[in-house]
């Protein structure tokens, strides 16, 4: 594939199904079968309807539609204040909440041209990165389900309910954290945090570690993930897929590599590459990835030093309770951050991407120089990845849908928003 | 410090080896390892993973953001004073409140304080955005009910004493300095 | 950090992505702005599938990947937002059972410029740079050129913006909703499409429409 401008795109199914030849002479031509798989198919987890047309067990053509969890997020978005979206946020990839809280948070002070502490950029990083080995761990697991592999799924879902106690523990709360605030985070690491967290993560590598052994060298497994959802670097930088599936194809793109964010550039960690870009190096990428991700972690725990996680800013942060109840300005503070009718936040527009769960997720902030966003928009790594699917399983198997459809890892609500 | 990219190790390709064989018997010896562990585990006093849910119960951090609830006093009197701070916070306005006036030195109190539970996603920004402390986020997770007016709590049902919510408001205090 | 919308774009010192944009397209770019360290361009949308060619291939500044497509709806507005907008209604009623009205969003005044704007974001994964393209969209005639050609992953996205912004892309090989379904009406990202605004539930008239389907009995109970 030379010029990703020769890549045509899956066509749009409708009509009368065309005809097959016959391969044999003296047998009558047949329609291609048609088949929907989904809108809820037990072997996909994520709401998408993809239309077949199908000879034999070969893919022919594929539309994929997805949209089927379409809440108007951005237009709930513009009439909220900005502190009223983060735990929208949540909603978004319900898998890695945290990741979403931080994005749609940094591209606010961006906006806002707000620095925050350094203590809270530690917090983030280690809550971020938590967030993902819990992202990963689902991906995997429920991977391993859909191709009939209980056991596996078993102890990930195991070892993420490890890191959902400390995810409990931090944000109180193990899926809808609400935690990244602007200009800080909701709450400081409670006391023991960092025995808590290595201890845990321990427990969680050890499953990890088992269900590895149970998979990597399976033979079914990787009769089924080998050479499966083959697509080049270049095709699939044209369609813009980011994250694990574009890192497996062996492009290092890692926005905590080339675009250092928080404190990534202080850490030591390796960016795991594949080369053949199919499902099994889409899945050692992630199982990589976990690892780096605790690494990641415990780097933060050992370099994180006490001080204030709160930026002291009155115009954007609200301010801490003890002055709230003691003190008349911040009590005057907190009520206008509450009701931000004056409108605090300059006008303009900022873009801000961080690495999330499956690839670049990015706010892109619009303000009017009002309380609320003008507009906000989600790039949500989910829709640009889903996009080739239809590429990547024309021309394969019937079976080959599932894992390729896994290894995407598509997330409903960020991609239908 | 060091970012590096690593390339990820690929087993050989082993579909017709003797290699697969030995992956099988590999995995079937950690999936031993764990029943073993499962069905023996209790002599060493190894709990079960899975909590049984009604007759066990989750032992919650104490950061747990349950359902919100109004504090009460200890003369019986809630210590909200009706300033509309957490209606105006709430993204999903699921609060609302009738101010009325009082003769106590708190002036205000509210008349009316209802929670659509249906609306509610526990966000806790009610609480952040309260200059009393008097609604926080109680430990109570189960708030299912059988018809949808139960959904609709009033100020009746959310008062709570001060002192169940004790493990919340230590917690909120050990945050206030932040 | 300031927003220099305001200051004339000749007189602020141009950053070397921003020069060799320049460079590379001359005359397509009618302004360049560089805003909280984002570079941003504006390109008339008769140009867009030109200047987006020679931004993908010209060596220096290889734009492989296309981030983001989507629009904004401005009303007319200049990008810098100079007004101020009377977006909260005032006359909030204090006495209600449940209260929408925060959250109504209101009609920002109509200003003389293009209403629409379309947005593109490119990232270049071998230089690691990022670049913004805006191009204005009049209300009356709300199409712009598609890009689909230069980067196959546009489709999905220009999809998108025709569906909640009704913007058409001409040339698109395959311009339909993605996210709502065909019989709806309206495009709801638009600033004049009422966030409580309800439709019916329309019939289908998809493949498979014309089957018979059984009526869905509700279970009847109290409350």
């Amino acid at each position: 594939m030379s010029d990703p401008a020769d890549i045509s795109p899956a066509g749009h199914i409708s009509g009368a199904p065309g005809r097959i030849e016959p391969s044999e002479p003296g047998e009558l031509p047949t329609p291609p079968m048609r088949l929907q798989f989904g809108p809820s198919h037990p072997a996909t987890h994520g709401t998408v309807r993809i239309m077949l047309e199908l000879e034999g067990e070969k893919i022919l053509n594929a539309d994929v539609q997805v949209g089927y969890l379409h809440r108007g997020f951005e237009k709930e978005c513009e009439s909220g204040y900005y502190y009223q979206n983060i735990p929208y946020t949540d909603r978004l990839n319900y898998s890695s909440p945290i990741l979403c809280n931080i994005g749609y948070c940094m591209a606010v002070e961006k906006l806002a041209g707000i620095a925050i502490t350094e203590r809270c950029r530690y917090v983030r990083v280690i809550a971020g990165e938590l967030s993902r080995i819990a992202d990963h761990l689902l991906c995997i697991g429920a991977s391993c389900l859909e191709l009939a592999a209980m056991t596996p799924f078993l102890y990930l879902l195991e070892a993420r309910e490890l890191v959902w106690d400390l995810l409990d523990a931090l944000c109180g709360s193990r899926v809808t954290t609400n935690y990244i605030r602007i200009g800080g985070v909701a709450a400081d690491l409670p006391d023991g945090f960092a025995d808590f967290c290595r201890r845990k993560l321990d427990g969680a590598m050890k499953l990890l570690h088992d269900a590895e052994k149970l998979l990597t060298g399976n033979p079914i497994f990787r009769e089924r993930m080998e050479g499966t959802g083959t697509l080049s670097a270049a095709e699939l930088i044209a369609y813009g897929v980011t994250g694990p599936v574009l890192r497996a194809a062996g492009v290092p793109l890692d926005l905590r590599r080339v675009e250092p964010y928080l404190v990534y550039d202080r850490l030591d960690f390796d960016v795991p590459v594949g080369e053949h870009g199919d499902n099994f190096d889409r899945y050692l990428v992630r199982v990589e990835e976990i690892r780096q991700s605790r690494r990641m972690a415990l780097q933060c725990l050992d370099q994180i030093q006490p001080g204030p996680v709160d930026v002291d800013d009155p115009r954007f942060r609200w301010p801490g309770k003890n002055r709230v109840f003691n003190r008349m300005e911040e009590l005057i503070d907190q009520f206008m951050l509450v009701v931000e009718e004056n409108g605090l936040m300059p006008a303009g527009e900022a873009y801000f991407a961080i690495e999330g769960g499956n690839g670049e997720f990015g706010f892109y902030l619009v303000s009017d120089g009002t309380g609320k966003p003008y507009k906000c928009r989600v790039r949500g790594p989910s829709l640009c990845n889903m996009h080739p699917l239809a590429r990547m399983i024309i021309g394969r198997q019937l079976a080959d849908i599932i894992p390729t459809f896994d290894m995407i890892n598509m997330i409903g609500g960020e991609c239908d928003r | 410090m060091a970012v590096q990219v690593k390339k990820v190790l690929r087993p050989p390709p082993q579909i017709t080896s003797w290699r697969s064989g030995l992956a099988i018997i590999a995995g079937l010896w950690v999936t031993t390892r764990h029943l073993i562990a499962n069905l023996f585990g209790f002599i060493r006093g190894r709990q079960d993973f899975t909590v049984y849910y009604p007759e066990q119960r989750f032992l919650h951090a104490p950061a747990l953001r349950g359902m919100p609830v109004l504090v009460q006093m200890e003369n019986g009197r809630e210590r909200c004073v009706a300033c509309g701070l957490c209606e105006w916070a709430c993204p999903t306005s699921c609060i609302c409140i009738f101010p009325a006036e009082t003769d106590s030195e708190v002036e205000r109190y509210p008349e009316i304080f209802d929670i659509d539970m249906t609306r509610c996603m526990f966000c806790g920004l009610c609480e952040e955005a309260c200059p009393e402390e008097a609604i926080v986020m109680s430990r109570q997770i189960e708030i299912s009910t059988y018809s949808r007016g139960g959904s609709l709590w009033h100020k009746e049902d959310l008062l709570v004493p001060e002192s169940r919510l004790r493990t919340r408001i230590d917690f909120l205090r050990s945050q206030y300095g932040r | 950090m300031e927003d220099r919308n305001d200051s004339p774009p000749d007189r602020e010192p141009a950053p070397p992505l921003m020069e060799k944009v320049l460079a590379a397209l001359g005359e397509l770019v009618i302004e360049y702005h560089r805003e909280r360290g984002d570079d941003r361009i504006h390109v008339a949308r008769e140009n867009i599938a030109a200047a987006a060619q020679i931004l993908r291939d010209s060596p220096g500044l290889s734009f492989d990947m296309l981030i983001d497509v989507t629009a904004i709806d401005y009303c007319g507005q200049p990008d810098g937002f100079r007004f101020q907008a009377p977006i909260m209604d005032q006359n909030r009623p204090i006495a209600r059972r449940v209260s929408h009205s925060r959250h109504r969003v209101a009609m920002p005044e109509r200003g003389p410029l293009p209403r629409f704007a379309v947005v593109y974001h490119l990232l270049s994964t071998a230089l690691i740079h990022r670049l913004r393209i805006k191009c204005r969209v009049p209300e009356e005639d709300p199409a712009i050129p598609t890009v689909t050609g230069i980067w196959p992953g546009a489709n999905w996205l220009e999809r998108e913006t025709y569906d909640l912004y009704g913007i058409r892309f001409s040339g698109h090989p395959d311009l339909r909703r993605i996210f709502l379904y065909d019989e709806f009406v309206g495009h709801p990202l638009r600033k004049d499409y009422g966030k409580q605004e309800e439709q019916p539930i329309q019939e289908y008239v998809g493949p498979g429409g014309h089957l018979p389907r059984r009526p869905y009995i509700g279970r009847t109970g109290q409350d």
